[in-house]
């Protein structure tokens, strides 16, 4: 697998008001070509599951490998019912390589 | 950047048994043969969930104490990538724990590698 090239961001293609910035890395990175996906803040009442189909249209590339990825919110690996407000930092995280 | 050889006499006391883990880079990854390994990280998550994987070891395993290191970057063949070390009173919950946190390490630790050829810059 490749390093994964610049550009760093992935801008939505409706950037509307409010955005979210997702993490990715190792093989979604690889993936869509980037490091962080900016999507459609997903509203006040937003659980992780209502980001998955948010990233599927904003990166289809990504298709494939997203029902294998867990969400990580400040650091810590959530249940897709997880809270996700304006200010967290998400992380979309798949199969790690480490050890 | 690979990890040095530790210095003799390095760890604590009132063990009976000390079991150091070297993961060593092999020079076949995925059927190719390889120069080395990228590793990346996500970085303040990989130090917490190391944390917390080495907490749950210690109660779990009634450990003395446990040491672990993971290389970000290049790491070449032959070199190490990751080291862990595990103190007990005897050999059999240091082994067990060994193995146990490699588990939880390659299941939960946001760390990946990515192998190069020797032509790859």
């Amino acid at each position: 697998m490749q390093p994964v090239p610049t550009p760093e961001k992935y801008a939505p293609r409706d950037p509307g008001h409010g955005t979210l910035p997702i993490r990715l890395f190792g093989a979604e990175a690889a993936a869509a070509g980037v490091r962080i996906i900016e999507i459609p803040m997903p509203g006040p009442h937003a659980d992780c599951a209502s980001l998955r189909p948010i990233l599927l249209a904003v990166c289809p590339a990504i298709a494939g490998l997203l029902p294998g990825c867990r969400f990580a919110v400040n650091h810590e690996f959530v249940e897709d019912r997880h809270p996700v407000k304006p200010g967290d930092e998400v992380a979309l995280i798949g199969r790690v390589s480490g050890g | 950047m690979p990890l040095p050889w530790p210095a003799a006499g390095d760890g604590p006391g009132g063990y009976g048994a000390l079991v150091t883990f070297d993961g060593i880079v092999r020079p076949i990854e995925e059927g190719r043969s390889i120069a080395g390994l990228q590793y990346e990280a996500y970085r303040p998550m990989a130090d917490r969930m190391l944390l917390k994987i080495a907490g749950q070891a210690m109660e779990q395993f009634s450990l003395v104490d446990i040491e672990v290191d993971h290389s970000i970057g290049w790491v070449g063949t032959g070199e190490c990538s990751f080291r862990l070390r595990i103190a007990a009173m005897h050999r059999k919950e240091a082994l067990a724990a060994t193995d146990w946190f490699i588990d939880r390490l390659k299941l939960d630790v946001p760390i990946w590698k990515a192998g190069q050829t020797p032509m790859t810059p």
